[in-house]
């Protein structure tokens, strides 16, 4: 089953769209570009003022993705219930037609550590997440996207590979995933994995989003070179090409282009929606969602 | 292996341990056996810091400016390892920074720094505040003398009060500006300034009071019956103060003194 927008907002069409930041904010009202949607950090608008005004204007022209960065889905010690109502406020106030978090963690002891933090790949790490996950769509009344992590170290203790815990949390709870098709690259290069595998893996009738960003390399002392998840650059080719894999197998769905750090002009982003575009209209023509699997 | 394969809670408090550097090694012990490699901790590490001290950027611009990149860095790093955030809402991190730079010794020398970064905060929380619906002064008319005196207002969470023995409003709007010509004309010896912090359509507003204004302001601000507010600031213009605030939008609400204090109100 796929998952269910919030709340009876139109669901996003399978297209591109683009993750919309305070620089662009002005650009993107004055001429509303060509893309499917825009998706924002929750975190962003959990205060009054200006930004949530303005994102009262944008969601007048764009469907609104909501994703956050800091409810902490992997931690041990549950959600903290009062990020947990300000998440609730900010999509009551959008009406997002999709809301995301991360399988990973940020909150310990009450301290927000501002990265999203690896699991263990455990039963009881997986536990942990579907109650939370549980948690977070009961508060909010909807199912929800999570987004499988970037990751540079592994637990020697894991038990699960990281596709069958994405795959057994939408199972458990219901909930869609996020796939970031970076992320997988990144992990997939930094662990020895092999990417493509990892895509087939997962249930294509889960997937309700796809995230595509550019990622940076670091030499490390001890000779190797690891993949660097910083959202600062275009996608590399290899990456176009596990998202042409993965609309193979899924079928078309909304793609974000995600840049976080030295945000580029709107033209860029919009140059790599088209991208993205072109390639799920390849998708469409040559495949469809029933005959993927 | 051979050892006991360690709980989430476990894991995750040595990694907040390590991360804010306030590992007690029996805590951060159990990451050695548990990450494939342990260093590359690090990395989160970075990112942790550079995301926090980016917030601390954002919300105290002109203290970053008055002491340079490096020295904000540093102090950034020391606090942030005292008080790591509570909450993923960043916009408001920081409230304890004044206080930090107080005891901070390599800041001593710059005596107006702990009120700038108090002033950066009451700034930052007009900005974010959120948007509750303003007192219809309408709801006003009508109520006798009696109860008028006995009138406590709810303030709106934007707006707020701050007084410094420096000219902090000075320096605060001439390092943003980078105006270095007003700056030099600063005179530190000038006496207090009596400061009200406020949020104007999408900008912050900092102005100038008189010391009866802000004293009045303050009583009114902290929930003061208006009769206390005008008898502590002792004026006979107040009255004309209380009808800017208004008209300001400063107010959210209002109670008797009576049902705040669990008496009946009059009607």
């Amino acid at each position: 089953m796929a998952p269910t927008t919030p709340r009876d907002i139109p669901p996003i069409p399978a297209r591109a769209g683009i993750g919309l930041r305070f620089p662009h904010h002005q650009a993107v009202l004055e001429a509303p570009p060509n893309v499917a949607f825009v998706e924002v950090h929750t975190e962003n608008y959990m205060g009054g003022g200006s930004p949530i005004r303005y994102l009262d204007a944008v969601r007048r022209d764009f469907p609104i993705s909501l994703h956050g960065v800091g409810l902490s889905l992997g931690s041990a010690e549950g959600l903290d219930p009062i990020h947990l109502d300000r998440v609730r406020q900010v999509a009551e106030r959008v009406e997002p037609a999709l809301v995301s978090e991360h399988v990973a963690w940020s909150v310990g002891g009450g301290d927000y550590l501002a990265d999203l933090l690896p699991l263990p790949m455990t039963e009881e790490a997986l536990d942990v997440i579907c109650r939370n996950v549980d948690h977070m769509q009961n508060v909010l009344g909807c199912t929800i996207l999570v987004e499988n992590p970037s990751t540079y170290v592994q637990f020697r203790h894991s038990t699960i590979p990281e596709w069958e815990f994405m795959a057994a949390v939408a199972a458990r709870t219901g909930c869609g995933i996020l796939c970031d098709i970076n992320n997988i690259f990144v992990s997939a290069k930094n662990h020895g994995w092999n990417a493509a595998a990892y895509v087939a893996r997962l249930p294509s009738a889960s997937i309700g989003e796809i995230h595509v960003a550019g990622h940076s390399t670091r030499e490390l002392p001890d000779g190797t070179t690891l993949r660097i998840d910083d959202h600062g650059s275009r996608v590399i080719e290899d990456v176009w090409s596990l998202y042409a894999l993965a609309l193979r197998l899924f079928g078309p769905v909304p793609t974000l282009i995600e840049w976080d750090t030295d945000v580029p002009s709107l033209d860029v982003l919009v140059d790599e929606a088209r991208h993205a575009d072109a390639l799920i209209a390849v998708a469409i023509n040559g495949t469809s969602r029933a005959d993927a699997a | 292996m051979g050892q006991a394969v360690p709980t989430l809670l476990e894991v995750q408090t040595a990694m907040r341990h390590k991360l804010l550097e306030c590992g007690d090694p029996a805590f951060v012990g159990v990451l050695a056996d548990a990450l494939m490699p342990a260093d590359r901790l690090n990395i989160y590490r970075n990112t942790s810091r550079s995301t926090l001290t980016k917030a601390l950027r954002l919300n105290f611009p002109a203290v970053e400016r008055l002491v340079g990149e490096d020295f904000f860095a540093a102090a950034a790093d020391s606090f942030i390892t005292r008080e790591p955030p509570r909450t993923a809402w960043l916009d408001l991190y920081g409230e304890g920074f004044p206080k930090f730079l107080q005891g901070f010794e390599p800041a001593r020398t710059l005596v107006y720094l702990p009120d700038v970064a108090r002033l950066e905060c009451a700034v930052s929380r007009a900005l974010h505040a959120g948007d509750p619906e303003l007192l219809e002064i309408a709801r006003l008319t009508g109520i006798n003398a009696y109860d008028r005196a006995h009138i406590c207002f709810s303030t709106h969470p934007s707006v707020s009060l701050l007084s410094s023995p420096y000219p902090v409003d000075a320096i605060w709007r001439a390092v943003l500006a980078a105006n270095d010509a007003a700056m030099r004309a600063i005179d530190l010896g000038a006496g207090v300034v009596h400061l009200l912090i406020e949020r104007r359509e999408d900008e912050v507003a900092v102005t100038r009071l008189d010391e009866p204004q802000w004293t009045f302001a303050a009583a009114l601000f902290s929930g003061e019956a208006l009769a206390v507010a005008l008898e502590a600031c002792g004026d006979p213009d107040a009255t004309s103060w209380l009808a800017a605030h208004l008209a300001a939008g400063h107010f959210t609400g209002f109670a008797f003194e009576g049902a705040l204090s669990g008496k009946a109100p009059r009607s």
